[in-house]
Formats: structure tokens, sequence, C-alpha cells
């Protein structure tokens, strides 16, 4: 029997995003890539536990983050690469932020737990709801929500820190405008 | 009109001195109502940057040996034996 086309190209339809999911999660493209291959065949071969009219994108990604939480497992010493080879899987980066500012962030989300850093991607990011996220980790709904959280608050600090001496004025021009901004 | 007015081409110091005073964390007490913005505008460039990361992957579309990995599993009549 071969596969429905419709169910098809719904997979097809998911990698783009299973590729950024899977990139962020793993932090280096090749690997990423392989196990994106490897969640299609294992997905494919198992193609009949999947519901038609059910949410394609999440089951991919639940079959997606299962392989990778049991590889990494395996290999945790090789998994996180926080300064590394995440930019090099970049081909272009974002227009309307600079270099700096970009690699600021990608470090910041790098030291994020890795339960907060999946949460954040996959709401913020993937677009996910609450629930298919909390589905796709095999967690409560209040967690995701709590891990979402303490992500944005944890990013907020991390880049705020770092920020402060960069948007605002700096001590001298702080200390003339406390002074003599009323003339 | 404002040269008129010599006392604005020195900063009087005990100014100067508030804007040396420390709060908890050690930043000048000051700023602290900036941060309170800053800390809006982080929330809003963590959104967009995340966004932004992902989406660039997201343009990159199917690879084309993954592409044809699907193709291939999808014309098989024995899907189930292929994994192991």
């Amino acid at each position: 029997m071969k596969l429905d086309p419709t169910i098809r190209d719904q997979v097809l339809a998911t990698v783009p995003s299973l590729r950024a999911f899977a990139i962020s999660l793993c932090g280096n493209i090749d690997r990423a890539d392989d196990l994106v291959q490897e969640t299609l065949l294992r997905a494919l071969a198992h193609i009949d536990s999947f519901q038609p009219g059910t949410n394609m994108p999440a089951w991919l990604f639940t079959i997606l983050r299962n392989l990778f939480r049991s590889e990494y497992r395996k290999r945790r010493r090789e998994v996180e690469d926080a300064d590394g080879r995440y930019a090099e899987t970049l081909k272009s980066h974002p227009e309307q932020t600079g270099r700096v500012e970009f690699n600021e962030f990608r470090v910041a989300l790098a030291k994020l737990p890795s339960d907060q850093r999946e949460a954040l991607i996959l709401v913020g990011a993937s677009g996910f709801s609450y629930e298919d996220a909390a589905a796709i980790c095999g967690c409560a709904v209040g967690t995701i929500k709590s891990r979402v959280n303490r992500a944005r608050t944890r990013l907020a600090d991390l880049l705020a820190i770092d920020g402060v001496d960069d948007f605002g004025p700096d001590r001298a021009t702080r200390a003339v405008l406390a002074s003599g901004g009323r003339s | 009109m404002t040269t008129s007015k010599p006392v604005n081409l020195q900063p009087p110091t005990p100014s100067e001195d508030k804007v040396e005073a420390r709060d908890q964390m050690g930043r000048p007490a000051t700023q602290r109502k900036s941060e309170v913005r800053l800390g809006r505008e982080v929330q809003a460039r963590i959104g967009q940057q995340l966004r932004a990361m992902y989406d660039d992957v997201v343009s990159q579309g199917v690879p084309q040996n993954i592409a044809d990995l699907v193709r291939r599993l999808s014309d098989q009549d024995d899907r189930d034996d292929q994994v192991a």
C-alpha cells in the first residue's frame, strides 16, 4: 500500500519547521538533519498510528523530541554547543537586527536549561499552542506555561544586563542630563 | 537665552551624587525607571529574534535529500520492513 499523497504532502510541509526545531535542540546542523531523517523513517514506518485530520506537525515534533531525548542520554557530552556552530547553521542572519545583537541573543538562548529553551521555541517560534507543546513534551500545560515564563524572564535578564550600556545614556551623559536638563 | 545663566555651564555637585546612588543590584538608582521600559523592549526583541532565527531555517525549505527520502519511503509497498 502506497502512502496517501495528502499525508505525504503534510509530512513534507512540516519538514522545514521540523528542521528548525531540530537545530535548536542539537545546535548542530548535521546532527539535526540526521535527527530529522531518523524521525521521518520512524514516522513513515508507523504512519498507521497517525490519525488523519489530527495535528501532523505535533505528531512529528513529538517523535523527533523523543528520539532526541534518547540520543541525548547516550551522547550528552557532544550535544550542548552553546558558543560553537549554531551560527554556521544559519545561511543569513536577520536583516533587521545587527550581527552583534543576534549573536548575543543566540548565546543567551543557549544558556537556558534545555526544557525551558524547548518550551519557548515550541510556543514562541513554532507557534504551537500551550496544549500542543505540552503534548509534545509529555508534561502538563501548566508546566509549559511556567517554563516559557521562566525562559522569557531569564532571557530578558541576560539581554537587559548586557544591553543597559548599549541603549541607555552612559554615566557621564546621565550626570549632565540629571543636572542641566532644565535649562 | 540659556547662556545668560552661568549655572548651567557646570553641573551642580549634589545632582551628581544622586546619580551615583546605587540600588540593591548595584546599578545607579536613577536608572531603574528606564530599566522597566527596557524590560518591555527586551521582551519584544526576544519574540522578534526567536522567530527570525527560526524562520531563517524554515525559509531554507526542504533539503533535496530529505525530499527524496520521503518520496522513496512513500512509494514503497513495504514501509514497515524498512525500519528495524
